[in-house]
């Protein structure tokens, strides 16, 4: 089950950013999006599941396709010159990250005395009371943030309020 | 029940699954297929029209024009099935099964009838047991990607009536969700839990209808945005834009979109009769029973159903601009300030 989400994710995520058209590569990034709430619904988490798929799925890639949509050319742009320099950097950036998280997993202590893991699962209510009790001062500074970039949103958008 | 899995070789609870299965998928799909003839038979009535009564049953059996899906069934299997050129092949074959998944999968978490207890074992009427931890968020999910059967339809048939509807319709599904998402938010809030049996069981004695009226009226507005029916149907808006997003889909194709529209109709319907009437609960019975919970919830969902037919021939089209105002201008301050009064009246009763 984990090795089939985990494919879906990886397939989606590979798709999206090899696919030269914008659109499919907007849809690619959902199969890869269903793939993680599918790895967090096994990892007993429901909620964060739905959330991912009513949250990222439902309104943030449709906002992206949107505007996708609205522009003319649906085609990923052609650079002006190839830039080797980027390519190889990036090819080494993922490469040391892929190599860290490998190396993490391997010397995590959980992975070396396995636990039977935490069965019961996530609810909303739970969810709910951890985000309140717990992490009231994340959760405001975040509401803060958001506060903010609507406003910076809005005031971009119109010049004369 | 424990004979016939025994006879079978099953456990009860697999037999029982396998059932819930077959019954969650055939259920709406036929109450869909019902609904086209209800909606045409329904249209001529409130239209003062006959409607279809023509087809009839080896020439002889008229039926009130019953024979007349299985005629149409007929002819979008035999219609040559066309893709337009420079449409995106893959994606426009695609297209009907990202339609039709999520308003297939969209009833499973709906309990449709009282649990009941057979053998020392529970039964329950819905396909995701309580408890599952998705509860009513996902109904919401399955409805956030049902969204993108119609962007995927328009852009994959490089039609600009199709691009103006897909586009129209995306806008419209993001703008409605927050107002119904909200509106649903309160219901948990009363409740104390999200699950749809605990939604039902606290609405022993009062329907949600009476205390969140102006939930109900915002959830029930939005439900028509997001089935896309008239008074919001702006992604087909068959006098503006020829047929919206699904102009170059023909035969089955066509048929599997246009059913999966009325299978969303029947979920609304269910969601709506779950979260504000009490689903399968009957007035004045406190233990229904299985047979009479289902018939309960059944009459209920189909009166709904009725009411989105009954809305669709009665009421003008908004135009576009009308329907961003209401979305964003009233339904979201109404859901918000009915939010915010039931939580204050939460917080005075301690």
């Amino acid at each position: 089950m984990f090795l089939i989400f985990a494919l879906i994710t990886l397939v989606g995520a590979l798709l999206m950013f090899r696919l030269k058209n914008l659109i499919t590569a907007g849809l690619s990034l959902v199969l890869c999006f269903i793939g993680i709430a599918g790895l967090f619904l096994l990892l007993g988490n429901p909620v964060a599941a739905a959330l991912q798929i009513i949250v990222y799925s439902g309104a943030i890639v449709v906002l992206v396709l949107f505007v996708i949509m609205l522009l003319a050319s649906h085609e990923e742009e052609k650079p002006e010159k190839p830039r080797g320099i980027q390519r190889w950097g990036s090819a080494v950036t993922v490469s040391a990250l892929g190599v860290g998280a490998i190396w993490i997993v391997k010397n995590s202590k959980i992975l070396a005395s396995p636990t039977t893991p935490n069965v019961d699962p996530m609810t909303l209510n739970r969810l709910g009371a951890s985000l309140f009790r717990e992490h009231l001062v994340g959760f405001e500074i975040a509401g803060l943030l958001l506060l903010a970039a609507m406003i910076a949103a809005v005031s971009l958008v119109k010049r004369e309020l | 029940m424990d004979q016939l899995s025994a006879l079978l070789h099953m456990s009860p609870a697999t037999l029982w699954m396998a059932f819930k299965v077959v019954l969650v998928f055939a259920g709406p799909l036929t109450l869909a297929a019902l609904m086209t003839w209800v909606e045409r038979r329904g249209s001529a009535m409130i239209q003062d029209r006959i409607g279809p009564n023509r087809a009839a049953l080896f020439g002889k059996w008229r039926l009130m024009g019953l024979p007349q899906l299985a005629a149409d069934g007929i002819k979008a299997f035999m219609k040559e099935d066309l893709v337009p050129p420079h449409a995106h092949k893959f994606l426009f074959w695609l297209t009907p099964i990202l339609a039709f998944l999520p308003a297939a999968l969209g009833f499973a978490v709906i309990p449709f009838g009282q649990s009941f207890q057979s053998g020392g074992q529970t039964y329950h009427l819905s396909l995701l047991d309580p408890g599952n931890g998705m509860g009513m968020l996902y109904p919401l999910a399955i409805g956030a990607t049902a969204v993108y059967g119609v962007l995927v339809a328009a852009w994959s048939s490089n039609n600009k009536w199709a691009i103006l509807g897909g586009m129209r319709a995306s806008a419209q599904m993001v703008s409605y969700e927050l107002g119904m998402s909200l509106a649903v938010i309160s219901i948990f809030m009363t409740t104390g839990g999200y699950d749809p049996h605990q939604i039902i069981a606290a609405q022993h004695g009062m329907w949600n209808v009476g205390p969140q009226f102006v939930g109900f009226l915002v959830f029930f507005t939005c439900m028509f945005a997001e089935t896309n029916r008239l008074p919001f149907d702006f992604a087909e808006g068959e006098s503006e834009i020829v047929a919206g997003y699904f102009t170059e889909f023909g035969s089955m194709k066509f048929a599997l979109m246009y059913l999966s529209e009325f299978i969303h109709l029947v979920t609304a319907s269910a969601l709506i009769v779950t979260l504000y009437f009490g689903g399968w609960r009957v007035p004045f019975v406190a233990n229904p029973g299985v047979l009479l919970s289902v018939a309960a919830f059944l009459g209920k969902t189909l009166f709904f159903c009725w009411v989105f037919v009954w809305v669709r021939w009665t009421l003008p089209r908004f135009r576009y601009d009308q329907l961003m105002k209401m979305g964003w201008k009233v339904m979201l301050p109404l859901s918000l300030a009915n939010f915010l009064f039931h939580a204050f009246l939460m917080f005075r009763r301690g």
